[in-house]
């Protein structure tokens, strides 16, 4: 009885888990991915858009555009990574620098926590998000949370209203960000959202926050945990929403079809810019016998 | 958490305290730690401003356990690293600043290299040279010979020597035959070919981003106060097992740090031939302000403490300390006498039968070998299947060419790229059959390839084709499946040739992964295409930073060196969450750096003197490459003999230390070749043994 590849099939009740805006995201769109992907750790490793190619390049093009950005906002001075992005085999890097050094002055104001890594208890369980960036405006209590969107398309307000990082990312700065805020809570209504286009500079979104907003966001997150919590090993069903499947990895596993969707009909970024925690161990020296 | 006083006392150390703390594995030191990370955490200290340094994942495991439970405050993030992931993340960031004065195309991006792609890059230039007579008298697996090439560069930077003293200080210390100065030189040659390469091709071995981070990025302006700014805070764990180049990181920060716990674990440095040093990790005790120490045990009971200390002065090591009296026979256990190897797997396998029958939760019991070679894992899995034995093993070092799903996908990628000339075998195409196709059995996997596959052309032919009566015998539901798989190869060797991982991907999840197909309903099959889809992705992005190839596709260049076996010759299995509830196989240093006591140890095959001696690394010298050697000196062979049993005294000492009750020590008189054996660890145990019966 080799139990090496024994996955567990619900939440461990002895242990914690580290939810994230994705993860929460994935269990709202389908229960059973999210049992898949976050309880069953099941790597799958099937198309998630397609040309598969150009999904990849969209990708590695967003992932090397935050690089960038992270860069210019810890001081690395501009002109060499205007020189990276120029001479980058993608194009569309460059343009999305062009606006980015556009969007910049407005940036510099406040104090900047760039590439933020929070976290807060969420029932027995625990909220966790990384932030593009942070803006602080101390002396008012204010803080902008910008997020860099490197989409095709420009998604939909009320698209991006629905969306679970717009209801994680202000209530988790208002519970764990009183450090930035010369130790008080953010007051909700303080708290600015705004998502950044790459490719659309001047059609930036932007939400504001409220306390009634704010409490109902942890009402529903609780909700949403204790959701999960109660399910059995069966009970992580399949969305009823078909269309979605086609931009999930395990269509094959749910028997939802074959090919992937379409890359330009894809809303969502996909996963490199997910927003999960990850500790690159590439490098670690593992014994090796 | 229940906390002992010693433990509370180091919680309690004011917030502003430069610790180091030490003591025997055991003694509540890492619980103490994590308590005193709450505590800052509690104390309202911004958790983005601490760092946890381990020099391992696996010893982070309590750290990650507590900042994932809702005891922990809110606020930022921790960071929990490693040396080298520091630096990878710091050139990765601040790459633009540092990258011309390194020798880099500032223009481009770093490309990391993964241990994989570095062994690529490490053949690609060392074959060509096999021809000019190198390592001619090297008689080991060309892989082994490319890792220890690599393994002295990473040595060279995380010691901090120049790379081009790797084999003066390799020669200097050699004193045998003549003949192995010459493997020096060219183990030199090789290491200077490939930093040259790297440089000229924006590569960056793990050495090079050590050496990076050291030369041009640790004193950058920019760095040191994104640093400063950032860690504020540490705990260091396990810094005996660290790196000279992480204490030299710790040493430079100590002075600046609002805090600091650095634990060192007595006893141990099991990762001595990955470049740690116990020796330079005991010196940041004097950049600390207060020196606390734990003594005696949590977990094991003071008769296995006793043992380990009487093997050590059976080893004569110096720093063991045995006591008189000590009643440590209760916590040992022989086995009868057995003489062949098979009857001593059976005594364990039914011990641990034993064991769980009275009560023993299988996640308390420890089976425990110097190495665990698959043919050993398989004659005790078997045995222990057949006593209903739940079992989990650790083997770090499997192949990924040599999993099923992995050699399917391999095979189906040789048929559906003809023009490459790498036509698999009829025995490769059955197997990839019988791992494709769901519900085929081997014996019609075999009539099936027999019939539609041709060696010569590397062609799959329609199943409509085939002789009715055969079509009966491999059954209709059976040919649907395979014609569809091959009507899909078809289909794509038709088109342009994509990206392997590209093709991989598809393959996966149009064909194999559909109801049907063997991957299907095999989670762990899902789970190793990925890992296969990843390495070749990872190859990709290698050969793509460093210019491309000339002319060959690049497909067809991975294929190649899967099968010499450079490219997926290692498989860290990551994605298992481990199971408690089960028994546990492992190499004994994977136990120690897991890092988890038991209840029950069994040692296995504890005659063989592959408790005792060192891998051979003809290339390289974990003793002579560290900091301490002194430069000239001769490595002799009571040098090697004092080295083993001081590795031996420690691993012994690790082990004991780790277990809660009771010690089984599993052997027999003739090993698996049929030799009698008396490994140094037995005849130890034998001394202890007998030094107490003179004592009546």
């Amino acid at each position: 009885m080799d139990q090496s590849k024994v996955r567990r099939l619900v939440l461990d009740p002895a242990e914690p888990f580290a939810f994230s805006q994705a993860s929460l995201q994935d269990y709202a769109d389908c229960a059973r991915r999210f049992q898949l992907r976050y309880v069953q750790r099941l790597s799958w490793p099937a198309a998630q858009a397609e040309p598969v190619q150009e999904n990849e390049q969209h990708l590695r093009r967003g992932a090397r555009f935050h690089r960038l950005a992270q860069q210019a906002l810890l001081g690395v001075p501009l002109e060499p990574l205007a020189q990276i992005a120029a001479a980058d085999p993608d194009p569309a890097l460059a343009a999305w620098w062009e606006h980015f050094t556009r969007l910049l002055p407005a940036l510099e104001a406040g104090e900047r926590r760039v590439e933020l890594g929070l976290s807060a208890p969420l029932g027995r369980h625990r909220l966790s998000a990384v932030y593009d960036l942070v803006q602080v405006f101390p002396a008012e209590g204010r803080a902008v949370i910008w997020d860099w969107k490197t989409s095709l398309a420009r998604p939909r307000r009320a698209w991006l209203e629905g969306r679970l990082q717009t209801l994680v990312y202000p209530y988790l700065l208002v519970q764990a960000g009183s450090w930035l805020n010369g130790g008080q809570p953010f007051a909700p209504e303080q708290i600015e959202m705004v998502y950044w286009f790459t490719g659309f500079p001047d059609k930036p979104e932007r939400f504001t926050c409220s306390a009634a907003a704010y409490r109902k966001a942890g009402r529903s997150l609780m909700a949403l945990v204790r959701e999960i919590e109660a399910l059995g090993p069966d009970g992580f069903e399949k969305t009823p929403e078909e269309k979605t499947c086609r931009f999930c990895v395990y269509r094959s596993l749910c028997e939802r079809g074959a090919g992937a969707g379409p890359l330009a009909e894809q809303e969502d970024e996909g996963e490199a810019e997910s927003g999960e925690i990850e500790i690159d161990f590439d490098q670690i020296g593992e014994i090796r016998y | 958490m229940n906390l002992t006083p010693a433990q509370l006392a180091v919680v309690r150390q004011p917030p502003g305290a430069r610790l180091f703390l030490e003591g025997p594995a055991g003694s509540g030191k890492t619980t103490a730690a994590v308590a005193r990370l709450l505590a800052l955490l509690d104390a309202g200290v911004p958790g983005a401003h601490i760092l946890v340094l381990v020099p391992q994942r696996t010893l982070a495991g309590p750290y990650y356990a507590a900042l994932r439970s809702p005891a922990a405050a809110p606020g930022g993030q921790v960071s929990v690293l490693t040396a080298g992931g520091l630096a990878q993340r710091m050139v990765d960031l601040f790459w633009p600043l540092v990258a011309k004065d390194a020798g880099f195309d500032p223009l481009r991006p770093p490309a990391f290299l993964t241990l994989e792609t570095a062994q690529y890059y490490m053949a690609h230039l060392v074959r060509p040279l096999f021809d000019e007579g190198l390592f001619e008298s090297v008689a080991i697996d060309r892989n082994r010979l490319y890792s220890q090439i690599l393994d002295n560069l990473n040595k060279a930077a995380l010691i901090g020597f120049p790379v081009s003293e790797i084999g003066e200080r390799l020669s200097a210390a050699w004193s045998g035959e003549s003949a192995q100065l010459r493997v020096y030189a060219d183990v030199q040659r090789c290491a200077n070919l490939f930093r040259d390469y790297c440089l000229q091709h924006n590569l960056l071995d793990f050495s090079l981003q050590v050496e990076v981070f050291r030369k041009h990025l640790q004193h950058s302006l920019l760095v040191s106060e994104y640093l400063k700014a950032s860690v504020r805070h540490v705990i260091a764990d396990n810094i005996e097992e660290d790196t000279p180049f992480a204490h030299e990181i710790l040493q430079g920060w100590l002075p600046g740090l609002d805090s600091a716990l650095l634990i060192y674990d007595q006893g141990a440095g099991y990762r001595s031939f990955l470049g740690a040093d116990r020796a330079s990790a005991e010196r940041l005790a004097a950049a600390c302000t207060t020196h606390l120490g734990m003594a005696g045990s949590l977990v094991t009971p003071p008769p296995l403490e006793q043992l380990g200390q009487r093997i050590g002065a059976a080893l004569e090591r110096p720093q063991a300390a045995p006591q008189e009296g000590a009643d440590w026979d209760s916590a040992l256990d022989f086995p009868p006498e057995l003489r062949f190897f098979p009857q001593m797997l059976d005594w364990v396998a039914g011990q641990v039968r034993s064991l769980l029958d009275s009560g023993t939760p299988p996640g308390e019991i420890a089976i425990l070998a110097p190495f665990l070679p698959d043919a050993l894992r398989f004659a005790l899995t078997n045995r222990l299947d057949a006593l209903g034995v739940p079992y989990r093993s650790h083997r770090p070092s499997r192949s990924l060419a040599d999993e099923p799903a992995a050699r399917c996908l391999l095979t189906l990628a040789r048929l559906a790229h003809p023009a490459w000339g790498l036509r698999p075998s009829r025995v490769e195409v059955v197997h990839a059959l019988f791992q494709a196709i769901a519900a085929i059995d081997l014996v019609r996997a075999q009539l099936l390839a027999e019939v539609v596959y041709r060696p010569k052309d590397a062609r799959l032919s329609p199943f409509g084709r085939i002789h009715p009566d055969m079509q009966e015998r491999i059954t209709f539901s059976v040919g649907n499946r395979y014609e569809a798989l091959r009507a899909w190869l078809a289909d794509y060797a038709e088109g342009e040739p994509a990206e392997l991982d590209f093709f991989f991907t598809r393959l996966f999840g149009e064909v194999l992964s559909q109801p049907g197909y063997g991957f299907h309903s095999e989670r762990d099959a899902g789970q190793v295409a990925a890992s296969l889809i990843e390495s070749a992705q990872k190859f990709r992005y290698a050969i793509e930073a460093a210019g491309g190839m000339d002319g060959k596709p690049l497909g067809r260049e991975y294929l190649e060196m899967v099968q010499d076996g450079v490219i997926a010759s290692t498989y860290v299995q990551s994605w298992q969450p481990p199971q408690a509830d089960a028994v546990f196989i492992a190499p004994a240093y994977t136990f120690l750096l897991n890092n988890r006591p038991v209840e029950h140890q069994f040692w296995l095959d504890v005659g063989s003197n592959g408790w005792f001696e060192r891998l051979s690394q003809p290339l390289t010298h974990p003793y002579v490459l560290s900091r301490d050697w002194p430069a000239g000196r001769l490595w002799t062979s009571v040098d090697e003999y004092e080295a083993n049993r001081e590795a031996l005294f420690r691993l012994a000492l690790g082990l004991l230390r780790r277990c809660k009750g009771r010690v089984h020590l599993a052997f027999s008189t003739l090993s698996e070749g049929g030799y009698e054996q008396k490994g140094m660890l037995l005849r130890s145990i034998y001394q202890v043994q007998l030094e107490e019966a003179a004592r009546g």
